[in-house]
């Protein structure tokens, strides 16, 4: 089942720029789903807590809290607490708001308008391409500009290529790790919707391993979420901390 | 010819994959089961791993995929 995508071509100084509106579109609604997740979880917070939101809000803060924790000194990572916890929830929105179902327009191509954000390697490379580029910035900022050079240099000088490179491939594997398990979760998705529509009696029994995908895809949701987080804060901790 | 290259592409990775993170999840129950009050830590590093080893895998899926839509 082949599913087009809706194309915005835009000229810019005579380069194309090609935009899919289905991902810019899907993008604002799980960024408003994770607003508004947390705009009515926090609505009324007492130092008291009384009812159930709050508490499980207070087990996410601490859970991501103890994310930082795990890889260094909370007077360094306390700043970028709120950037994971919006990073973890952002992406597991993200991942999860294409598993329930899809929406495909009753076009001749048959144009996809809802999926995962995530499902696109554009939006979760930059995502990577972002958080590393912030770690050279807090690298610098934390330990100074001799430092950061002197870390590429560490413990041998001929390791200095190596460890240039290895900034792009955590770059790679940062961002195609979420894309490849979502886009691969979307196909199998499709695969079995395809199965169970083929119109026989005896392909109809697909929607069992269709739901438990679909409850696997929401396991792999968070974890992912989680290991992206857990890498970010890991690749921080390695730029801004002076023992490595 | 292309959905030949796409099936050993993806066996193997599979196959690398399962062997990888077979091994560090015996190792992190090993670990759990000696020492079962470090069992937090060792399942943060357990996922760590998990997501380290499976970036080649899934690197080698979206090649495949790659060879089976575009080429």
């Amino acid at each position: 089942m082949e599913h087009g995508s809706p194309l915005f071509e835009l000229e810019l100084f005579g380069l194309p720029i090609i935009f899919e509106l289905s991902t810019v579109l899907m993008v604002v609604i799980s960024s408003l789903v994770t607003f508004l997740i947390f705009a009515l979880m926090a609505r009324n917070i007492a130092v008291r807590p009384t009812g159930r939101v709050q508490i499980a809000l207070e087990i996410l803060v601490n859970f991501v809290r103890g994310m930082i924790t795990g890889n260094m000194s909370w007077a360094q990572g306390g700043k970028f607490h709120f950037l994971a916890l919006t990073l973890i929830t952002y992406i597991f929105v993200a991942n999860f708001i294409g598993i329930p179902f899809m929406f495909a327009a009753p076009d001749e191509a048959s144009t996809l308008w809802w999926k995962s954000p995530t499902a696109d390697p554009t939006i979760t490379l930059t995502l990577a391409a972002l958080m590393i580029i912030m770690t050279h910035y807090y690298g610098v900022q934390e330990r100074g500009m001799g430092d950061y050079v002197k870390s590429y240099f560490e413990p041998t000088w001929w390791m200095a290529p190596l460890k240039f490179l290895e900034e792009f491939t955590y770059n790679l594997t940062l961002g195609l790790r979420l894309y490849g398990n979502v886009y691969a979760g979307e196909i199998l998705l499709t695969l079995l919707v395809t199965l169970v529509m083929s119109g026989s009696i005896i392909a109809t029994l697909g929607f069992i391993p269709m739901v438990v995908w679909q409850a696997f895809k929401v396991f792999i949701s968070g974890i992912q979420a989680f290991i992206f987080v857990m890498l970010t804060m890991v690749y921080i901790s390695h730029k801004i901390s002076a023992d490595h | 010819m292309n959905l030949l290259a796409v099936g050993i592409a993806a066996g193997l990775a599979a196959l690398g994959a399962s062997i990888g993170i077979g091994l560090i999840v015996s190792r992190t129950v090993e670990g759990v089961s000696r020492q079962p009050e470090a069992r937090g830590p060792l399942m943060s590093i357990m996922f760590i791993g998990i997501g380290v080893v499976e970036a080649v895998p899934i690197i080698a899926i979206v090649i495949s995929f790659m060879l089976m839509f575009m080429f």
